[in-house]
């Protein structure tokens, strides 16, 4: 095969310059610098800093609370991820059912996406609040001694539920333009061939999903690693003791609150290395799996 | 193999929209039927309702005298083609096949010798690994085939099966469709708006308008005795002339344009406006100059093995086609006088429609 030439010149150059330049500034820089930075011991109040190698790396890697919050990290977006995908995955299904076409009805359905994090955080925060909350009372009423203040596990609850919330729209949306997106005779013939619809299901309309499934997958991950940090923040700032600490909201109280920038520049590094192995492994032996 | 019975079958779409008004049908045993009619007149909404992908509105549905208007659609042992394929994207085309087998729980060995028996006979057996969208139009629309016959279902249906392939495929599978159909023996539905399709794959044809069925009918009985005006215009093609006209007083002739009187092989009540219908094969050129008509040449289409000559007769423009066998050369504005056989005048009641 040939491949086209273009002729050199500038325009090219000039046409992607502003994203370059906003990826640098905004990305590439900040990315270099906690790199360097991981590697300096600074005093607080960053009057001297000292270079180290990797003693911020072996600190964060030894401490107890790093591991926790790495180990909570996993558990919350597993269950962000999946629980928010196997929801939105069953309300898309039944309401394909129903709204075949209707285009306007899945406008609406969608207004729960321009929700910011943060805003969601709050509304948890006020159906959790344990003077007003009323999902905080119906909890309690029903004999649970539901209390996300002390309790770990109920505070866990309580973040994981807010983060499916939000999310579970996005993925609705998804599910369900998946879903008008199969063709109608294709799902006829299945009915033909196949007379449970449950097992029409899992042979025809799950396999056929598999690569919205898959892009959910990845964007469900991302969301529970580092957008939930507005969520977290607002409801539970990882409290009770850094337990819905996340590894992103870890670097941002480290770092901004505890003021130890070499630790939780380090942090932010593991973090990368974590995302970039993450997102390597979906792409190549994940997705091939899916396409069809 | 099966017999399939309409009694007054009715479909009523949600909205309100009557696309079926009443379809009474007995399908024999074997018996290769078509459904032909213009866009929208309610081909597919039948065959669905066959096949159990719409429901029965009013009305009975049987196959083999048992009524399956409340049977799902698996459970009434019919295989649809689909205009799309509607193959499973995900599976290679020998799983495709294999579905339905599967599903009703045969055994492994059982659906391998049926599903390479169908490749073999569909010449499908080099692509049975594939999945459909490696294959091309002509192969998909086999292994849609290969997916009704696996199964040996009591009745075919097929919904415009050929209408996205090319015209020569589409002449090819055709014939392939009809070997098929004769070979096993199965009895079929099949929905096109294909005239040559209906004419030559029909067993019997049922010409359908506006959710009623027109004439159900040999093909060949249908071209030569179409029950309405609108079945006759439909059948044939270039569609038959429609000429104004006037039974004389003794029952026996019929005028038409300014005073040109036709004979007549049957008496028919006198004095009434008729609609008169000649096909454009059976007008031809009176060599002598001496034909019933006389009409101006407009315009000439040479196809070859034919010739479509376009008319102008009496003070209307362009409302008679004559064609002719071979290629023969005319002159704009031409003079031409026709010979109309009198057992080949169609009559037609102006109100109803009805033959007359
Ligand atoms: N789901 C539906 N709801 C309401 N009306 C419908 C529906 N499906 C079809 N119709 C109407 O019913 C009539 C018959 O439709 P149908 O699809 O059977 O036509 P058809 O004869 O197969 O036409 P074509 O040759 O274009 O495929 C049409 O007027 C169509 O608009
Ligand atoms: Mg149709």
């Amino acid at each position: 095969m040939k491949r086209v030439q273009f002729e050199h010149s500038a325009v090219p150059y000039l046409f992607v310059a502003p994203q370059i330049l906003i990826i640098s500034i905004f990305f590439l820089w900040p990315a270099a610098q906690a790199v360097y930075q991981s590697f300096l011991l600074e005093d607080a109040f960053g009057m001297s800093s000292q270079f180290v190698w990797f003693r911020n790396f072996e600190d964060v890697l030894s401490s107890s609370s790093w591991t926790r919050s790495a180990v909570f990290t996993v558990v919350f977006s597993v269950l962000v991820a999946v629980i928010s995908i196997t929801l939105s995955l069953f309300l898309a299904v039944r309401a394909d059912e129903v709204i075949r076409g209707a285009k306007s009805y899945r406008t609406m359905l969608m207004w729960g996406y321009a929700i910011a994090p943060p805003v969601a955080g709050l509304l948890g925060n006020m159906m959790f609040n344990p003077l007003m909350g009323d999902l905080y009372k119906a909890f309690n009423s029903f004999g649970f001694e539901f209390n996300h203040i002390q309790n770990a596990n109920d505070a866990t609850f309580v973040v994981i539920l807010i983060a499916v919330w939000k999310q579970v729209s996005v993925n609705f949306i998804f599910f369900l333009s998946g879903l008008q997106g199969i063709p109608k005779s294709v799902q006829e013939a299945a009915t033909l061939d196949c007379k449970s619809a449950e097992r029409r299901f899992w042979t025809i309309t799950f396999p056929l999903l598999a690569p919205t499934t898959f892009f959910l997958l990845v964007i469900n991950l991302t969301y529970a690693f580092f957008e939930t940090f507005g969520i977290i923040d607002v409801s539970t700032k990882g409290s009770p003791g850094g337990a819905t600490a996340t590894l992103v909201y870890k670097v941002y109280v480290d770092g901004f609150i505890g003021a130890d920038l070499g630790g939780s520049s380090a942090q932010s590094v593991l973090l990368m290395i974590m995302v970039s192995v993450l997102t390597v492994f979906q792409f190549r032996f994940i997705e091939r799996k899916v396409h069809y | 193999m099966a017999t399939v019975t309409l009694k007054q079958a009715e479909k009523t779409y949600p909205n309100g929209y009557k696309a079926i008004h009443g379809i009474d049908l007995a399908i024999q045993d074997g018996e290769f039927t078509v459904l032909v009619g213009p866009s929208g007149c309610g081909k597919s909404t039948l065959l669905r309702m066959i096949a159990g992908l719409e429901s029965i509105s009013d009305g009975e549905i049987s196959i083999d005298d048992k009524v399956v208007n409340k049977v799902a659609p698996a459970d009434r042992d019919i295989a649809m083609v689909f205009q799309n394929y509607a193959l499973y994207p995900h599976m290679n085309n020998y799983d495709n096949m294999a579905y339905g087998l599967r599903n009703r729980g045969y055994s492994k060995a059982d659906i391998d010798s049926k599903v390479r028996e169908a490749a073999r006979i569909l010449q499908l057996e080099d692509h049975l690994e594939r999945k459909p969208r490696q294959l091309s139009g002509g192969q998909r629309q086999r292994v849609a085939m290969g997916r009704a016959i696996v199964r040996q279902p009591k009745v075919f249906l097929f919904d415009e099966p050929l209408s996205n392939l090319d015209a020569k495929l589409r002449v090819d599978m055709r014939l392939e469709i009809k070997n098929l159909q004769q070979r096993l023996g199965v009895t079929s539905v099949y929905v096109t708006h294909d005239q040559v399709e209906a004419m030559t794959l029909a067993d019997r044809l049922i010409v359908m308008n506006g959710g009623v069925a027109e004439q159900i009918g040999t093909p060949i009985d249908i071209y030569e005795k179409p029950a309405t005006k609108f079945v006759a215009g439909f059948i044939g093609s270039p569609a038959m002339n429609f000429l104004a006209g006037k039974i004389s007083g003794d029952c026996k002739h019929v005028t038409i344009g300014e005073g040109v009187r036709l004979d007549l092989d049957h008496d028919v009540s006198a004095d009434q406006t008729v609609t008169v219908g000649i096909r454009p094969e059976h007008l031809s050129i009176a060599a002598d100059g001496q034909g019933q008509i006389n009409a101006a040449v407009r315009m000439v289409e040479s196809l070859g093995a034919e010739t479509l000559v376009y008319l102008d007769f009496g003070t209307d423009a362009n409302n008679v086609t004559l064609r002719l066998q071979g290629t023969q050369q005319f002159v704009k504005g031409e003079k031409l006088s026709l010979t109309i056989p009198a057992d080949k005048i169609h009559l037609f009641d102006v109100e109803t429609g009805k033959r007359i």
